[in-house]
């Protein structure tokens, strides 16, 4: 595969975390750097000069930015359309093959498969590796509770995906790379009626803390009611495996896993995790798992750092109590 | 109101996954003793269907269960709750890693059957195999709007319906205006119900209708090989904290905050 043969494009829209730009810059870099192709990153929203220059920073050729004005954070129709404009610049494409990614996670699914439906690439959505092979391009996809990996090959040229990588890396700017302002007009569309109503909630997302403490099945309700007061002790926020959203003890945008969020804090403490692959699969290899787990034998311990083996009844009361008041 | 309600099922991961293997580049053979459930999707979305139709027998129900191995049982399993009409789905080919090809096959099963009055329910992931793009791409093949990720659903005292989608300190409820598609999250609110013993015992003896749906796509995705995932690599080994209680609470916490978590 030569290095002119593929273009590489990260989509990011400005509302999203940081997060989900520093994501979707690590899986560019990846398939970038597997494929010897150049990646170019395109910012959705009002300018934001500290994203520019992450994108920049972490080797983009070329940060292409379209501000279509007020926009919410999570109207995916409105952000494919006005993604789907630049994408139709042919300023962005000089490649035979062209691989748009977007960031891992429920939101850049979605938006993956609105670009795909737009523009009539092929929607991977989410995938665990993505390379040419033969002249085509493949990627792999986990499935059946990640217990098999399905490789999936197209003849097309045009792919869209959503791809988990680790941290980025930022070896700086490129002595060519230019940031180009693009300009589109989003056609008005209906409004929905919307009300909004406070919660409770008080800590922050998952994906923006350095240290995320998560409860799983192993943890009932007065389990977490510990674990969100540890979370506030350690200045962290508080997550859930499926098998706890699914008990109802945290939300499902607390998620994390294959189906949840993919999160890189410092410290990942997992509580009553048992660590399947697709739990596994939403934290970055990067992050110092350590586990409290009453089984020994429990695969978390398999890939934590540090673990320990006891009950949570027992050892989360007395942790809050060396924590000290929070 | 028409609700129709999309499932697809998925393995049991309770038990060893049945033999899969490629049969051909659009084909998978899958043997061996096969236990396909409903997904935690599945049943949000089954029961948001139903706690609506609770408050408003006239409405509708249609499930709409995408045809693989074990059919039959899943089809009891739905068929307990008492939809108004259930059908098999059977896609040919059948390509559930292809979210456009399943979406234009489903869209053309489902278009005819949709009027403005009609609600889609479909759980936020289709499947084993959907990479998460099902929905917007079924909706996009529809020309339907879509709410994604909906935890709950409810009437009001008008009679419209509402969406609620929470969002960090704030819970979203967006009013339904159908026809639209919703795809459905897990929740504490929607854990599905028991069905009562005796639907579960009519729905054994019952029969189910079943429906051919025969789209092919030209450059779609194509199989290539199915390997068990590498593990993921981290760190050489686990170390643990021995001692009594005090003492390993001890070193969690050095360990905790020597890591990089902040005691404010």
């Amino acid at each position: 595969m030569k290095s002119n043969d593929l273009t590489v494009i990260a989509v990011a829209p400005n509302r999203w975390q940081v997060s989900a730009l520093e994501d979707v810059l690590a899986a560019a870099q990846r398939v970038g750097g597997s494929a010897q192709a150049r990646f170019g990153c395109l910012l959705l929203g009002h300018p934001e000069p500290e994203r520019e220059r992450l994108a920049l920073e972490a080797g983009a050729c070329t940060v292409w930015t379209l501000d279509p004005g007020e926009a919410d954070a999570e109207d995916y129709e409105m952000w494919a359309a006005v993604a789907l404009a630049a994408l139709e610049s042919s300023q962005l494409w000089s490649t035979p093959r062209r691989v748009v990614l977007l960031p891992p996670g429920a939101a850049g699914e979605e938006l993956c498969a609105r670009i795909a439906a737009g523009n009539g690439s092929v929607a991977a959505g989410r995938c665990e590796d993505i390379r040419v092979l033969d002249g085509q391009l493949q990627f792999d996809r986990e499935g059946w509770g990640g217990r098999l990996s399905l490789s999936l090959i197209t003849a097309a040229n045009d792919l869209c995906a959503c791809l988990r990588a680790d941290k980025p890396s930022y070896p700086g700017r490129r002595m060519e790379a230019r940031l180009m302002p693009l300009e589109h007009e989003p056609a008005p569309r209906p409004q929905r009626q919307i009300e909004y109503r406070e919660t409770s909630e008080k800590l922050p997302p998952i994906e923006s803390v350095k240290t995320l403490v998560c409860g799983g099945r192993g943890v009932n309700e007065a389990g977490f009611a510990l674990l969100e007061r540890l979370a506030e002790a350690l200045d962290g926020s508080l997550a859930g495996s499926l098998p706890a959203v699914d008990a109802g003890m945290v939300p499902a945008y607390r998620q994390v896993g294959v189906s949840g969020k993919f999160v890189r804090p410092d410290v990942y403490f997992a509580v009553g995790v048992s660590g399947t692959p697709q739990h596994l699969a939403g934290i970055s290899a990067d992050t110092r798992i350590v586990a409290l787990n009453s089984d020994p034998e429990a695969p978390i311990f398999r890939v934590a750092d540090v673990g320990v083996v006891n009950d949570w009844e027992t050892i989360l009361p007395a942790l809050l109590e060396a924590l000290g008041p929070g | 109101m028409n609700i129709h309600l999309l499932l697809a099922g998925v393995a049991d991961i309770r038990y060893p996954l049945h033999a899969i293997a490629v049969a051909d580049v659009d084909r998978l053979e899958e043997t061996g003793h096969t236990r396909r459930i409903l997904s935690p999707y599945d049943e949000s979305a089954l029961e948001l269907a139903l706690k609506l139709r609770d408050s408003e027998p006239d409405l509708r129900l249609v499930v709409h269960l995408l045809s693989g191995p074990n059919d039959e049982r899943l089809l009891q399993t739905v068929a307990a709750h008492k939809p108004d009409h259930l059908e098999a789905l059977a896609l040919l080919p059948c390509a559930p890693w292809d979210a456009c090809l399943t979406a234009c096959q489903l869209a053309s099963a489902l278009q005819a059957e949709l009027d403005d009055h009609s609600l889609l329910l479909v759980g936020r992931e289709f499947g084993d195999l959907d990479g998460g793009n099902l929905p917007a791409a079924l909706a996009v093949q529809m020309g339907l709007p879509l709410l994604s990720r909906v935890q709950y659903l409810r009437w009001d005292s008008d009679g419209r319906c509402w969406s609620l989608r929470e969002r960090g300190t704030q819970e979203e409820w967006t009013l339904v205006e159908t026809p639209c598609l919703v795809s459905v999250s897990n929740d504490k609110r929607s854990k599905l119900r028991h069905p009562l013993m005796k639907n579960v015992m009519l729905a054994r003896k019952a029969s189910y209708a079943s429906r051919r749906v025969q789209i092919s796509r030209a450059a779609g995705l194509q199989l290539g090989s199915l390997q068990i995932p590498a593990e993921r690599q981290r760190g050489d080994h686990c170390t643990l904290l021995t001692g009594d209680v005090s003492q390993q609470v001890e070193s969690l916490r050095a360990c905790l905050v020597g890591s990089g978590a902040d005691v404010p």
